[in-house]
């Protein structure tokens, strides 16, 4: 803080797109007092590709791969939300069997996500082995991606009307043995990681998020959950395969500092990461015959008009689409609303007050994608 | 030249050069071959153990494509970066730094303790001299962080200038507590009070001298800001601080520079609590009585560098495991844990010592 | 007074001791990984590209998307999978051959720059002669190397004379028949 009798001025600081301390591509400009972050803004629109633009230009059956690179890590979010919204204007419904597929390949990229965000903010907070140990394991999720259905990152697997192909053999067996790993390796992680003295020292107590901020900016997801605020799509609205589990939704309670600090939202999401395992468990042992795909060869009928929202929770927060359809061989209008977005919004507020050395650290406890923030 | 150093001499006679040149030409040519055959294979030896075992940490294989199974690593970096273009011109201010960091640092040559014959300064205040040259290498490295137009070089100066002062006062008083069991600060009796054996090494003795031990080597990696407490040249947020614009030569004598503090400083820890280069007594009188001093030499510095290399790697698997410490944190830490216990650490030895003349 | 000394104390001592604690387990925990203890402690890296991989071609999955294939005698230059490419790679040519049931396809170039390898061209291929092999090492030196040519060829003036003979000869049999 500056004395009064000894005139400081503010220093301003630029990190442009590229810098050690952002996770993604965007620019800050900070005004620095001392140490402390005292103003800041954000601009971002660096990784815009059109892709609502693209959407338009391209038939229906080609829209999913589309959708599939609106957020590279969690790719099968970004399906879900298109084909639900053009299976409600078209009345397509979805059989049992292919509803189950979706989710469990919903809580495998959820999953997948949480783990790349503990090695964002590792390597943040300069802890090297850790990130090791992570990635080890997320390559072995990546390998049920690829068993199931053909790529690693961008699967491109969600038909309207299901999926594009059924279960593989030994697909359950392994999903089985992954639950069991990563339960193994949470414990690990909790050991060399988590409640490591030196962590917690740099990120508990550290740019708390309050629930009026929360209100403002309207931010969703783990980063809502980890500040109290219990609201999970998957609990609330969604249905599909999700009432046939049961799971729990963790909140924040500021164990080792205040509710809604760095720490809390590390905690949440790892704590997801065991819930997930829960929900594969039973899914998976109980997943029902029958068809996996209502609709053969992707014919949408040209008559129909409508629009249709659907929204679903992703891994970083609520993601939504808005689908327009007029008769054509393309779409209207597609839109979607991403939570990465709105964590965008918040980084000014959040920052002030915040010592630059736990700028980077700040930063990717948000969990921010900026494929998803600028499409 | 004063006793300890006859060394000189008999290796002189071996290569067959004249043995009465004045002493300076001595002096210089002794400087040169410590930092030749000792300082430079060490730092080559010691870089490339620190990736491989960094690597083992992290369940990888580390460098293995240059040279057999990686050993060649560290000469292959040194190479590349010195073909690297700098990218701004150095004042005056800038060449100030080099000139005071390469005084700083390399006037410790001369200081170093490298054996029980191979010592070129042996005095009362023999221990404290590596001490001031760190504050002085801090100093330069406060200059060059403040003499860059930029954020980071500034953010970056001022921290490590405030490491180098919080870090100070517990390793003062830590080196006290080594000399106040041994009885003085020569390091020939820092050295003779230990034995080889693991019981008669200072930081076992006594349970404050084990406190001594791990606020000597601790307040260490703060003054030099080594990892894990490197708040000072955080990679993170300010891009290395002074470091952030030194490309390709300066670049490499600024890790140079880096990498040999560090060793110094765990060579110190090792002669002054952790047994120095001692080796069991029967060996020693064997050697003496055949007058082989080479040998001599040679086993007690192979010694030394061994326990060494070990603490260096001791540390870096520290470092590799937990997370960076914050700046303000570091200086909370020396100020309000490593100061305390090093005075009760003080006053428990001096206690000791006191107790046992009695 | 003495109380909340003594309390602030105990508590100084007790922060030490954790961080203390707390730091040579997260150095315990990871020290059997230098010794590879056990099997979930083998290291994950290969020191690519010796060897390539300890892994086949058989070890990939069968659905396993990779660099792209075209069998041009199945061929038929329906272009369906150049209309559904979402980043227009796929260039084709085609003209009449001598076949009635399929069409020539002089050019049929897969530029694997702009390919995503979404699979959209493999599930619209009706005569079922575009497939994803397994194959995943596709760099090259050039960015011209990375096109794939999978045509037949153009053909000549008197081929083309010729097959349009042979196709009227055989529109007759079938109009005869």
């Amino acid at each position: 803080m500056s004395q009064n009798y000894l005139r400081t001025d503010l220093t301003t600081w630029e990190i442009g797109p590229y810098h050690g301390a952002l996770p993604v591509p965007m620019r800050l400009k900070l005004q620095l007092d001392g140490e402390v972050i005292a103003h800041a803004e954000v601009e971002t629109g660096f990784l815009h590709r059109g892709l609502e633009k693209a959407c338009e230009l391209h038939p229906w059956k080609s829209l999913v791969s589309y959708a599939d690179h609106l957020d590279p890590e969690g790719a099968v979010f970004g399906e879900i939300v298109l084909t639900n919204a053009v299976e409600e204007i078209f009345g397509i419904p979805v059989p049992e069997r292919a509803q189950c597929i979706r989710v469990i390949l919903c809580e495998l990229t959820r999953i997948s996500s949480h783990l790349a965000y503990i090695v964002r903010m590792a390597k943040m907070a300069g802890s090297e082995t850790i990130i090791h140990y992570v990635l080890r394991d997320r390559e072995r999720v990546l390998d049920l991606f690829e068993l199931l259905t053909g790529a690693r990152f961008s699967i491109n697997f969600l038909r309207y009307g299901g999926v594009r192909f059924d279960v593989t053999e030994g697909f359950i067996e392994r999903v089985l043995e992954l639950c069991e790993l990563i339960r193994i390796r949470i414990k690990e992680y909790n050991d060399v990681f988590t409640y490591n003295h030196s962590f917690i020292k740099r990120s508990a107590n550290i740019a708390p998020l309050s629930k009026e901020l929360i209100r403002h900016c309207g931010i969703t997801g783990p980063n809502a959950r980890a500040s109290g605020v219990c609201f999970d799509l998957r609990k609330t609205y969604y249905g599909k395969a999700y009432d046939r589990v049961e799971f729990e939704v963790p909140v924040g309670v500021g164990a080792l500092g205040v509710v809604g600090d760095v720490h809390d939202r590390f905690i949440v999401r790892l704590k997801e990461v065991s819930q997930s395992i829960e929900i594969l468990k039973q899914l998976v042992e109980t997943i029902p015959s029958g068809e996996y795909c209502n609709l053969v060869d992707n014919k949408i009928s040209r008559a129909i008009r409508g629009e249709a929202v659907s929204r679903v929770e992703s891994s970083r927060g609520l993601l939504s689409c808005y689908v327009l359809a007029d008769g054509k061989d393309t779409p209207a209008r597609v839109q979607f609303t991403t939570s990465s977005m709105f964590n965008v919004k918040l980084i000014p507020y959040l920052i002030s007050g915040v010592r630059i050395e736990d700028l980077p650290v700040v930063l990717a406890s948000l969990d921010l994608s900026v494929a998803e923030a600028d499409k | 030249m004063n006793t300890q150093g006859t060394w000189i001499v008999s290796w002189f006679d071996l290569v067959g050069l004249p043995k009465d040149l004045p002493h300076w030409v001595y002096t210089l040519v002794s400087l040169v071959c410590v930092y030749l055959f000792v300082v430079i294979p060490s730092a080559v030896l010691m870089s490339y153990l620190d990736r491989k075992l960094t690597a083992d940490l992290q369940a990888r294989i580390g460098p293995n494509r240059a040279g057999y199974a990686g050993v060649l690593q560290s000469i292959a970096d040194f190479l590349k970066l010195l073909q690297k273009e700098p990218q701004f011109k150095w004042g005056l201010r800038e060449n100030l730094w080099l000139v005071s960091h390469t005084m700083a640092l390399y006037s410790t040559l001369a200081v170093l303790p490298l054996g029980s014959l191979a010592l070129l300064v042996d005095t009362e205040m023999s221990a404290f001299l590596p001490f001031w040259a760190t504050l002085v290498l801090a100093l330069g490295t406060m200059l060059l962080g403040l003499t860059q137009a930029s954020v980071p070089g500034w953010f970056g100066g001022i921290r490590v200038a405030a490491q180098t002062l919080a870090g100070s006062f517990p390793a003062l008083i830590a080196l006290v507590c080594a000399g106040v069991r041994a009885g003085s600060f020569k390091w020939s009796s820092l050295v003779h009070s230990q034995s080889f054996a693991l019981w008669g090494w200072a930081a076992i003795s006594n349970p404050f001298q084990t406190v001594a031990f791990f606020v000597f080597i601790i307040s260490g990696l703060v003054i030099l800001a080594i990892p894990p407490l490197d708040g000072g040249l955080s990679q993170s947020d300010i891009h290395g601080g002074v470091s952030s614009y030194l490309h390709g030569r300066r670049l490499s004598l600024f890790q140079m520079g880096r990498l040999y503090g560090f060793f110094f400083w765990c060579l110190i820890t090792v002669v002054l609590f952790l047994g120095g280069w001692n080796l069991p007594e029967s060996l020693v009188s064997h050697l003496r009585e055949g007058e082989s001093w080479i040998m001599l030499s040679f086993l007690e510095l192979t010694c030394l560098l061994i326990k060494t290399f070990f603490l260096m790697l001791v540390v870096t698997w520290v470092a590799r495991v937990n997370t960076r410490v914050r700046v303000d944190q570091i200086t909370d830490f020396s100020w309000k844990v490593l100061s305390p216990f090093s005075l009760v650490a003080l006053m428990g030895a001096s206690l000791w010592a006191g107790w046992r003349a009695l | 007074m003495k109380n909340s000394i003594f309390k602030s104390v105990i508590v100084y001592a007790k922060d030490v001791f954790f961080g203390f604690w707390s730091i040579l387990g997260s150095c315990l925990t990871a020290f059997p990984y230098i010794l590879r203890i056990g099997e979930l402690r083998k290291e994950v890296t290969e020191g690519y590209p010796d060897p390539v991989s300890s892994k086949t071609a058989d070890d990939l999955p069968a659905r396993t998307r990779g660099l792209l294939f075209n069998d041009i005698d199945r061929c038929t230059g329906c272009h369906d999978c150049a209309k559904i490419c979402p980043s227009q790679c796929i260039k084709i040519e085609d003209e009449p051959g001598s076949d009635l049931t399929k069409r020539w396809v002089s050019i049929f170039d897969i530029d694997f720059s702009k390919c995503i390898f979404c699979g959209l061209c493999v599930e619209s291929c009706q005569p079922n002669s575009l497939f994803h092999t397994k194959q995943y090492e596709g760099a090259a030196y050039q960015v011209s190397d990375l096109v794939a040519s999978f045509g037949r060829g153009q053909l000549t003036s008197e081929q083309r004379e010729k097959w349009a003979l042979i196709r009227k000869s055989d529109q007759n049999k079938k109009g005869l028949s």
